[in-house]
């Protein structure tokens, strides 16, 4: 290969003061990723060595990581002064490649997406056209499949990876997102045992969640469906007590929870929006609610949700107002024969996460309270503002639950189940600054709507 | 001379349409709130854990908790709003100074409407956002081309208008105690100015360049 796309690089970086992440050049330059990746990493070499100007580069490393003594996939991007340190806290490190160069420091990683956004944008339909990740079996669906998938009560995984091949594009936000993974997911392992089972669904989870849209292989239900939320709804309705499609449907929902939290593509809009009606089609689902010591599963569950770091909450018990009988009755089978599987079998109580957050995606319209991160802002007695971040009871409505982790990350268009009020009260739980926020920026779109 | 287009979806609109003046200016002033918060953080002007991660223009981008500045700068685009309405505001500058209340750097935006033209309004809002989603990136690593700020610097904003439209803002207060006075001769003017071009936009609502002016030696 001739040596003209050093200089291109080169005017990239140094004239134009680009981010050049290697998925643009790519773009840009009509090559395969790989290829893009070693042009980055040549260039990079070559003006080290005549040490002309200041270089700054971030990298993707990927490998095993061990922590509290669970394996796990870990990928992420880090600047190149954290590059050894992370290398050597990995078991095993499969790849490390250059992500970016530019010139600048980056201080903030969200320029990583921006500095993407119009090259995927442009290419949205084939971005991955040169991607080294593959699957055969990977097609479009249909829309008449998709039609025929949202009234089916299976629920399908794989909506995790449409939303997935929404955001392939950004190694930036996949990169991020599966490293926020192996936490969540990690998290809800933290008081099972490790099985090897549990390792090879995760492996094989993670790995699928980089890939293009994947259809969910037999490991899950047959007639995969595309709602990640209903995922384990759609394992209730099966009345399957199996321990090993509990551990996938907990692997598939921390997965999407671990994902919701992440940094919302603007694609996955419009499938994150055919989730919150599939849930409430699917999710009639509604088990007694069983008052677990799970205050340490709460605790996971809503930090999937958020993506700050928060001051760890005391466990919680929700208060649990005597239930009103379930909404649908097919479901009162499912729930009660669920609900003396999570009492007898010891190894589902610490499944019990994924009953719990079903339980709250019910429809039961259970008054209960719960932690909510709320922020203050205050002067404290130096006369210094302080702004904190912090876990206070709220009461909610049940049904309120349910479209929670869908909201975080969107400010925009809202599905069309739940009313104004749950929605803003969502918005205003969700923003951690709710109250210092300053006032609501309009999209661009709505003045134009004047007209 | 009027035009009667028979595209139905482009309109034309002039400036005494006043719905399309307020609506370039909300849209700059928005603009501008974002790019506020923007050049504080890259250029640390402020603690970056005063800053948490935003969405606009569907990117992230880094904007303030702290309220009291927050109100600061949106009561300070809240009147300069109306100059940008009539067309009157030249420039709107970030003035970064150090210490000694010198200018070590000078934000430029300097901002031009055309006065007559045409808007066909499904491929514009994507046009702009994504002009504006371009300056946004540009000022997020404009630390590459300048050098670092010397600590404790504070910074200021000041509004250069065409003609004298200043003379009715002294007299009628937009927002109360909030007053604009007229900038002092060492605010506005830089020694030995180096001149960084950022970005320059171009669409059919406005033009903008934004431009950095340096001082040479920032060291106080």
């Amino acid at each position: 290969m001739d040596d003209l796309y050093l200089d291109n690089i080169d005017e990239f970086v140094n004239d134009q003061n680009k981010i050049v992440t290697y998925k643009w050049l790519s773009l840009t330059l009509g090559v395969h990723v790989n290829l893009a990746k070693q042009m980055l990493y040549h260039y990079l070499d070559q003006k080290r060595k005549e040490s002309s100007g200041q270089l700054h580069a971030t990298y993707l490393v990927s490998g095993k990581f061990v922590e509290n003594g669970t394996m796990s996939h870990k990928v992420s991007v880090v600047r190149e002064d954290q590059l050894e340190e992370v290398k050597s806290k990995m078991s095993l490190t499969v790849s490390v490649h250059v992500y970016s160069v530019q010139k600048a420091v980056l201080k903030d990683s969200g320029l990583l997406y921006s500095a993407d956004y119009d090259a995927i944008k442009e290419n949205l339909q084939n971005c991955s056209r040169y991607s080294a990740i593959h699957c055969a079996n990977a097609v479009p669906m249909t829309s008449a499949e998709v039609q025929q998938d949202r009234f089916t009560s299976q629920a399908p995984p794989p909506e995790t990876e449409n939303i997935k091949s929404g955001i392939n594009g950004h190694s930036g936000p996949v990169s991020k997102l599966a490293s926020k993974q192996p936490k969540g997911i990690m998290g809800m392992f933290a008081n099972k045992n490790v099985s090897k089972n549990q390792e090879s669904d995760k492996e094989i989870k993670l790995e699928q969640k980089e890939d293009a849209p994947v259809v969910e292989t037999s490991k899950t239900k047959p007639a995969a469906k595309t709602n990640p939320m209903s995922n384990f709804f759609g394992k209730q309705s099966v009345k399957k007590p199996d321990k090993s499609i509990k551990e996938e449907v907990n692997v598939a929902q921390p997965s999407s929870l671990g994902k919701k939290p992440s940094s919302p593509p603007p694609k996955a809009d419009s499938p994150v929006k055919e989730e919150p009606p599939k849930e409430g089609k699917d999710v009639r689902s509604k088990t007694k609610r069983v008052d677990h010591s799970d205050g340490e599963e709460n605790d996971e569950s809503q930090k999937k949700r958020r993506r700050i770091k928060k001051p760890q909450p005391d466990s919680s018990d929700d208060e649990v107002i005597p239930d009103s009988p379930p909404q649908l009755q097919e479901h009162k089978d499912t729930s009660s024969s669920r609900e003396s599987q999570v009492k007898t079998e010891p190894v589902v109580v610490s499944h019990s996460d994924s009953s719990h957050l079903n339980q709250e995606r019910s429809h039961c319209k259970t008054r209960k309270r719960r932690r909510v991160l709320k922020s203050h802002t205050f002067l404290d007695e130096e006369g210094c503002m302080v702004t904190e971040k912090g876990y206070e009871s709220e009461s909610y409505s049940e049904s309120e639950e349910e479209f929670k982790t869908s909201k975080p990350n969107q400010k925009i268009p809202t599905p069309p189940k739940p009313t104004g009020k749950k929605e803003d009260e969502k918005k205003s739980k969700k923003a951690a600054a709710a109250s210092n926020k300053s006032t609501k920026q309009a999209s661009i779109m709505g003045f134009f709507q004047k007209k | 001379m009027s035009k009667y287009s028979s595209d139905r979806k482009m309109t034309t609109l002039t400036r005494q349409d006043l719905n399309f003046g307020q609506v370039v200016a909300d849209i700059l002033c928005e603009f501008l709130e974002v790019a506020i918060h923007l050049i504080l953080y890259v250029r640390e002007v402020y603690p970056s854990g005063i800053f948490q991660k935003r969405k606009k223009y569907n990117v992230p981008v880094q904007m303030s908790c702290h309220p009291e500045l927050n109100q600061y700068i949106q009561d300070t685009l809240h009147c300069v709003k109306p100059l940008i309405e009539k067309n009157d505001a030249e420039k709107v500058v970030v003035v970064i100074m150090d210490k000694e209340h010198h200018p070590v750097e000078r934000f430029v935006f300097e901002i031009s409407q055309p006065p007559l033209l045409s808007i066909s309004s499904d491929t514009l809002l994507s046009h702009v956002e994504q002009l504006l989603r371009a300056v946004i990136l540009k000022i997020s690593v404009c630390d590459a081309v300048l050098d670092n700020n010397p600590p404790g610097c504070t910074f200021t904003v000041l509004v250069h208008t065409r003609e004298a439209a200043t003379r009715n803002m002294e007299k009628v207060q937009v927002i109360k105690d909030f007053p604009w006075i007229i900038a002092d001769e060492q605010e506005v003017h830089m020694q030995e100015p180096r001149l960084i071009p950022l970005k320059t936009m171009t669409s059919d609502i406005v033009k903008m360049q934004l431009y950095v002016e340096e001082r040479a030696h920032k060291a106080s």
